[in-house]
Order: C-alpha cells, then sequence, then structure tokens
C-alpha cells in the first residue's frame, strides 16, 4: 500500500508541476529581463502591416539598436485585426509588450482602464512643440498624455481618370471638392452595369464619424463618462448623402457598402466602379497593385457645409504601465517619432505625421506624386474629434452604431430609426 | 489456492488485533483506488472544474477587465439587467434559429447521405472518405473558403448564377440572406460527423428484417420507414441534441464569415457574449449571460428529449 501511495504522491507532484510551470510561462510579463550584461529589452508591438512600412520601422529600429547598446528593442509583429481583443487579453493576462501601437480613438478605453503609462513627463519638448495643440489633445486623458501620434488618416476619393472622361465628367480641379460634386460625378460615371462609386462601409461608424465633421455633426459632447449623445441633421448629413446616392441616384455599388474598404479595391481595379472613397494609406496599395494602364487619380478633399473637415485619430505609441522600463520606451519612442523618423513611416504609409517637421520632410519625398499633394492637403482639415474622448466609444461603436449605420445602409430602417438606435443604445450602454 | 492458502497464516496471526478484517481490506482498496484515481481527477479539477465554477461565480459579481479591477458580490444584479436587455434576447432567438435549423437540416441532409453510403455501391470506402472530408477541417478554415464561394463580386456561387442569367446575390451582406447563407455552412460542416453515426447506426439493423420485409412486398421507402427509421430513434436523438448544443455554442464559424453583421442579423449569443466581454470588458455581465444560456440550453433540451422518450415509451407499450 506504502508504494501506492508513493505513486498517488510523485503523480500529484508531478502534476501540480505541470499545472505551475505553466501558470509560470503564462505570467512570464514583458520579457524584458535585463540579466545579460545590464542590456534592458524592449518589446516593441507593431501593427505597420504595409512592407514598406514595415522596412521602415525595422531600419529605425535597427539604428536606435546601433547607437544603445543597453536598451534593445525588439520588433513583435501583429496585425491591425483584433488588435482590440488582443490587447485586452494581453493586458488582462499580464503579458502585454512595453510599447503599444494602436490609435487614439480605441486606446482611450485602455487608458481609463488604467493600462497605459502616464508619458507628459518623458515627452522631449522639440517633439511637444513640434506637433499641434490639437492632435496633443487627441491623446490626453484626464490630463495626461498617454501616447505618443504618429500618423493620421483622412478620407479620399480615388478616381479611374479614363472613366470619368469618357463620361464627360470634367476632373475637379479646386482646392475642395462638395458632396455635390462628388454626386454628380458618381451619376454621370454611372452607366449599363458600371456604378460611380463605391464604397467599402462594411464597418461604417469609423467613416461616418470622420466625415460627419465636415458638416459639424460631433454625436458627443462632454468627457469621459458624462459625455452624451446627440443625432441631429449634422450627424445624419452624410448617412443620409450615402443613402440617397445609393437607393435615389442609384449611383452606388449597394454591394461594395457590405464590403472592406480593400475588397472595393477590386472593383476599382477591374473597371467596374469609376470612383471609390478609401483610406489614405491605400494609395500605397493602389500604385503597387493597380493593373498596369489603370490611369487613377486622388481628388480633392470633401468638403460639407462646414469645411473639408474630418476627423483627427492618429495612430498612437504607448507605454504599458506595468512596463518596467517606462523611461527608457519614452526614450525610445522620442526617438522613434522624431521628424525625419516618423516622415519615413507616414511616406511609406500615406499617411499625414502629426508632426510639423515630419510634415515637411515629407513633402520634400513627395514632391513629384500627385497623390500626395491631395493626401498632404486632407491634412489641413483634420480636426480633433469629440468622440476621442469619450470612454465608452468603442463600445459603442461595435455594439450600436456599426449594426445600425448596416441596416441603414442597406435601407432596412429610416433615417430617424437610426437616429432613435444610436441615441437610445447609448443611454443603454452609458448608464 | 495457492493465495488462499498463502493468505491463510497471515490473517489468522491478525484476528486477536484486527477489529473487523473486511473493513480493514475495503480501506486499503479505497485507498489504492484514491492513489489511481488523483493523478486523473487532478488535471480535471484544475483545468475543467475550477475555470466553470469560477465562470459560473464571476457571473453574480461586477467583475470588469480594468487593471486591479476590485471584484464585488452583487447577487443576482447582473440577471435582473440581463432579463431587460432586449439586445441579448434577440441575439438569443436568433441562436435558437440557428441551432435549430442547423440541427435539423444537418440530420435531413445527413440521413439522406448516410443512406447512400449504406447502400451497395462501387467504390464505397473512397467515398466514405470523401465525405468525412469537411470534418477534417478547422471551422476557420471552413469560413474562410465559404467567404470566398460567397464573394458577391469574384465568387463561383455568383459566377454559375450569373452565367444562367440570375442576378449575383450578396449572400453575407444582405439582410435576408446572411442567416440563412451562414446556416447553410453550418450544416455542410455539420453533415460528416452526423453522417457517421447514423452510418453506424444502419449497420446495426440486421439486414434480416429488411429481407422479410422485402420478402413481404414492401418497397424501398417503406423499409426505411418501418424498419430503418424506428431503429434508428434513439440515435437520432441523441445526434440532434448534441448538434443543437454543439451549433448554439458555436463561434469561429460566424465570426469569421459575418462577425455576427449585417447589422446584427448572425449575432448569435456566443458572439455577443464574447463582445460583452471583450470589447465592453464587462466579464461579470458577460459570465451572467453564460450562466443563463447554460440554463436555457438545458431547459430546453430536458423538454425535447423527455418529450421523446415519452413518445418511444408510447410506442413500445
Amino acid at each position: 500500500m506504502k508504494k501506492i501511495r508513493g505513486i498517488g504522491v510523485v503523480a500529484f507532484a508531478g502534476v501540480a508541476a505541470l499545472a505551475l510551470s505553466g501558470c509560470q510561462q503564462g505570467s512570464a510579463s514583458n520579457g524584458s529581463d535585463g540579466d545579460e550584461g545590464g542590456a534592458v529589452t524592449l518589446q516593441f508591438q507593431s501593427l505597420s502591416d504595409q512592407p514598406a512600412t514595415q522596412d521602415a520601422v525595422k531600419s529605425i529600429v535597427d539604428e536606435w539598436n546601433g547607437e544603445n547598446e543597453d536598451v534593445q528593442v525588439e520588433i513583435v509583429q501583429a496585425g491591425w485585426d483584433g488588435t482590440f481583443d488582443k490587447l485586452i487579453t494581453q493586458f488582462t493576462g499580464g503579458t502585454a509588450p512595453d510599447i503599444i501601437h494602436y490609435e487614439a480613438s480605441s486606446i482611450v478605453s485602455f487608458a481609463s482602464d488604467g493600462y497605459l503609462a502616464d508619458l507628459t513627463d518623458h515627452i522631449d519638448d522639440d517633439l511637444k512643440a513640434d506637433i499641434s495643440e490639437g492632435i496633443w489633445d487627441s491623446v490626453t486623458q484626464d490630463g495626461e498624455i498617454i501616447a505618443y501620434p504618429s500618423t493620421l488618416q483622412s478620407y479620399m476619393v480615388f478616381a479611374n481618370a479614363d472613366l470619368l472622361e469618357a463620361a464627360g465628367v470634367e476632373m475637379p480641379s479646386g482646392d475642395t471638392m462638395t458632396w455635390e460634386e462628388l454626386r454628380e460625378i458618381a451619376q454621370a460615371t454611372t452607366t449599363g452595369g458600371n456604378y460611380g462609386l463605391g464604397w467599402g462601409l462594411g464597418s461604417p461608424t469609423a467613416t461616418m464619424m470622420s466625415l460627419s465633421l465636415g458638416f459639424d455633426g460631433g454625436y458627443f459632447e462632454g468627457e469621459g463618462t458624462d459625455a452624451s449623445i446627440e443625432v441631429g441633421d449634422a450627424e445624419l448629413a452624410v448617412p443620409e448623402l450615402i443613402h440617397e446616392m445609393t437607393y435615389t441616384d442609384e449611383s452606388v455599388e449597394p454591394t461594395s457598402l457590405t464590403q472592406s474598404g480593400s475588397e472595393v479595391l477590386a472593383s476599382f481595379y477591374g473597371g467596374k466602379v469609376a470612383m471609390t472613397v478609401q483610406g489614405s494609406f491605400q494609395a500605397t496599395n493602389i500604385a503597387n497593385d493597380a493593373p498596369e494602364g489603370l490611369n487613377w487619380v486622388a481628388l480633392p478633399p470633401l468638403e460639407g457645409s462646414a469645411g473639408a473637415i474630418q476627423a483627427a485619430n492618429p495612430q498612437t505609441y504607448s507605454v504599458n504601465i506595468d512596463s518596467e522600463y517606462v523611461e527608457e520606451s519614452a526614450e525610445f519612442l522620442n526617438f522613434f517619432t522624431s521628424g525625419e523618423n516618423l516622415a519615413q513611416i507616414a511616406y511609406a504609409d500615406a499617411l499625414i505625421p502629426s508632426s510639423d517637421s515630419a510634415r515637411a520632410e515629407v513633402e520634400t519625398l513627395a514632391a513629384d506624386n500627385p497623390a500626395w499633394t491631395q493626401v498632404l492637403a486632407s491634412g489641413d482639415g483634420l480636426e480633433g474629434p469629440p468622440f476621442l474622448k469619450v470612454e465608452k466609444y468603442t463600445e459603442w461603436k461595435d455594439t450600436i452604431a456599426t449594426p445600425a449605420f448596416q441596416q441603414y445602409l442597406a435601407d432596412q430602417i429610416t433615417r430617424e430609426e437610426l437616429a432613435t438606435q444610436l441615441t437610445d443604445g447609448w443611454t443603454d450602454i452609458a448608464d | 489456492m495457492s493465495t488462499s492458502a498463502t493468505k491463510a497464516p497471515r490473517e489468522v496471526k491478525k484476528t486477536p488485533r484486527a477489529v473487523n478484517r473486511v473493513g480493514y481490506r475495503a480501506r486499503a482498496q479505497r485507498r489504492e483506488a484514491i492513489g489511481l484515481v488523483v493523478p486523473a481527477l487532478l488535471p480535471i479539477i484544475i483545468f475543467s472544474v475550477i475555470p466553470l465554477v469560477s465562470g459560473v461565480a464571476l457571473g453574480f459579481t461586477d467583475a470588469t477587465l480594468r487593471r486591479n479591477a476590485e471584484i464585488n458580490f452583487i447577487g443576482f444584479g447582473n440577471f435582473i439587467e440581463l432579463l431587460g436587455d432586449h439586445r441579448f434576447w434577440g441575439s438569443f432567438g436568433i441562436g435558437i434559429v440557428w441551432a435549430g435549423s442547423v440541427a435539423l437540416l444537418t440530420l435531413i441532409c445527413a440521413m439522406g447521405l448516410a443512406l447512400l453510403l449504406n447502400s451497395d455501391l462501387r467504390l464505397k470506402g473512397l467515398t466514405r472518405v470523401l465525405a468525412l472530408i469537411p470534418w477534417a477541417m478547422p471551422p476557420v478554415v471552413i469560413a474562410i473558403v465559404w467567404r470566398m464561394i460567397y464573394n458577391p463580386n469574384s465568387g463561383p456561387l455568383n459566377g454559375v448564377l450569373e452565367s444562367v442569367g440570375i442576378p449575383g446575390v450578396n449572400w453575407l451582406g444582405d439582410f435576408s440572406t446572411a442567416l440563412p447563407a451562414v446556416i447553410v455552412v453550418g450544416v455542410w460542416a455539420g453533415i460528416p460527423q452526423t453522417t457517421v453515426l447514423l452510418l453506424a447506426g444502419m449497420q446495426s439493423v440486421s439486414s434480416e428484417q429488411h429481407e422479410a420485409a422485402a420478402v413481404d412486398g414492401a418497397g424501398a421507402f417503406r423499409r426505411f420507414w418501418h424498419i430503418t427509421l424506428p431503429s434508428l430513434r434513439p440515435i437520432i436523438f441523441a445526434v440532434t441534441a448534441l448538434d443543437f448544443i454543439w451549433q448554439f455554442n458555436s463561434f469561429g464559424l460566424i465570426y469569421v464569415l459575418t462577425e455576427g453583421g449585417p447589422g446584427g442579423r448572425t449575432m448569435i449569443p456566443p458572439l455577443f457574449t464574447y463582445l460583452e466581454a471583450f470589447r465592453n470588458r464587462e466579464i461579470g455581465y458577460a459570465s451572467a449571460m453564460g450562466d443563463v444560456l447554460v440554463i436555457a440550453i438545458m431547459l430546453i433540451l430536458s423538454l425535447y428529449l423527455v418529450n421523446q422518450f415519452r413518445q418511444t415509451k408510447g410506442a413500445r407499450s
């Protein structure tokens, strides 16, 4: 009997050891142990997924690693898809990296949950002066700067110049283009089985929130948990215009409204749609992937009743509050977001850099690229949107706004029902 | 013989001290059993029972995923809130439609396939293996393949439709077709295992009965209706019940196909709970949803099974 009990004990010990070692692996956080000659290793989770941008990020990191023997940075490559879910599990499991790449509107939730370090005192003074107050404001939560803003996206209209010409449309040449002009061109270029406009609005909320600013439609008022929602004519202007173009003018391809931006690009390449609205970063993809002979142009930024305004929702680099090396991480980020480096990243991604010096740099880099002129022009109208300050914005966006906009764009509900869903949904969430 | 011979003297020796011999042996056996069971039980407790219990318990707290969040016991607060949550119940309804129709359609399709595979056709071995292939594919892969098939612009399905003059359909993006389209994928993925179980059942039906019925002049359909189907009845119950549970809890397939869209039309409860837990970071509330789902499924199934058993009993007596 003793022998058997012995076996039991051994088995127990074995299982326990297995279980414990399993747990330990899970909580070995940050991987930033400095046991080898005092060198610190920082984990840097980067989401940049375009090859050119990845190269730019890598060369900047390599340069830093070469100059700083004692603080080494290791890139952990991740993708944009599902980042929110990934980060929330990493943070709760204590395995989040030291440096976190994301975007302002989504990082707010993590800041309010207390996972991000206050970087106010770490940011380089030159850098601080180089970036506008409005953009700093977009990454400030409760008086703490919780991220370095890096690059900004705007929505651009890309057009197939040949199809526009064939339809006898004059290429818009002003500094901006009104929605009326867009509508007319879309109508003129809708012929036979082809549509004037393809717009990937499968996840419509971000686009709606951004372009609505052009009509002074801010959706939210107030900050943090006290924010209140207002869905009026100004807010509904953009959804209504798209709805009318789709169902009254029939100049927007209805299928595209359920797809992602990149799926619609295929139709654009195939000449099935004459124009497509995309994030500015797609300029790089179009330049790389468009079939030979596709004569594409970027049209001037869209102008609503309040101007050519879109939401400034910068990509961000934040530091994990539980990192042992907050200071080192911030130092790296000061280097990483310096004018020259940021310009490289922005140029590779076809995004607008947040700092003035980087913008000047991009202007020289892109001097001979006409698409870039429009990308940079659209950057002039970027303003900090109210939703960045709203703590439960991500929640509202994913569970209320996205299905509601989808239903409206599919002509399943009326304008009034859309407004009610958006407002009542917020009330449900907020209390 | 030899064992009893060797044991006998020992027992004699012990008689004066041992209060009762049977008790000693029973205790020894019990200890032996514990020694053997513990290694198997421990992983179950650590990896299954503890997470399950703590998951259930979380439903009674206000836990969130905040950093160093304070967790307070709030009794039935979450459940009371859940009662009035019309979005959750909407999603619950979609879940019932999804799981019910997938389970039912899978049964019908699998029955047909199993009958086909059970008949004496050529290349029987090959076709049986082919029928199993969807089973070997992970749900995510299935979903990606079907997304391509359903693609409104370049998918083969619309390609075929358009070549015969029917306008293409935006299968996963259109409000009226999204749920049916997803159900078709669910059925396709669920057929193999149901087929295998039904096929095994069919092969246990004795061929004499079929022969006797055939001699009496019963056609193929009557033989199926009066012999195959009744003997498959317990298997059919088990399979549909299991299918219903699995499908109700399935996540990967729909997450990849539609992410609950368009406009929440395919938002089945696991997706809804997932959003609540990881997007809204209210894991207490999300756990309460999980608790409710388990209870609801158990209720529905017990109704179904009790009803079916009663029918079986009635049929026999």
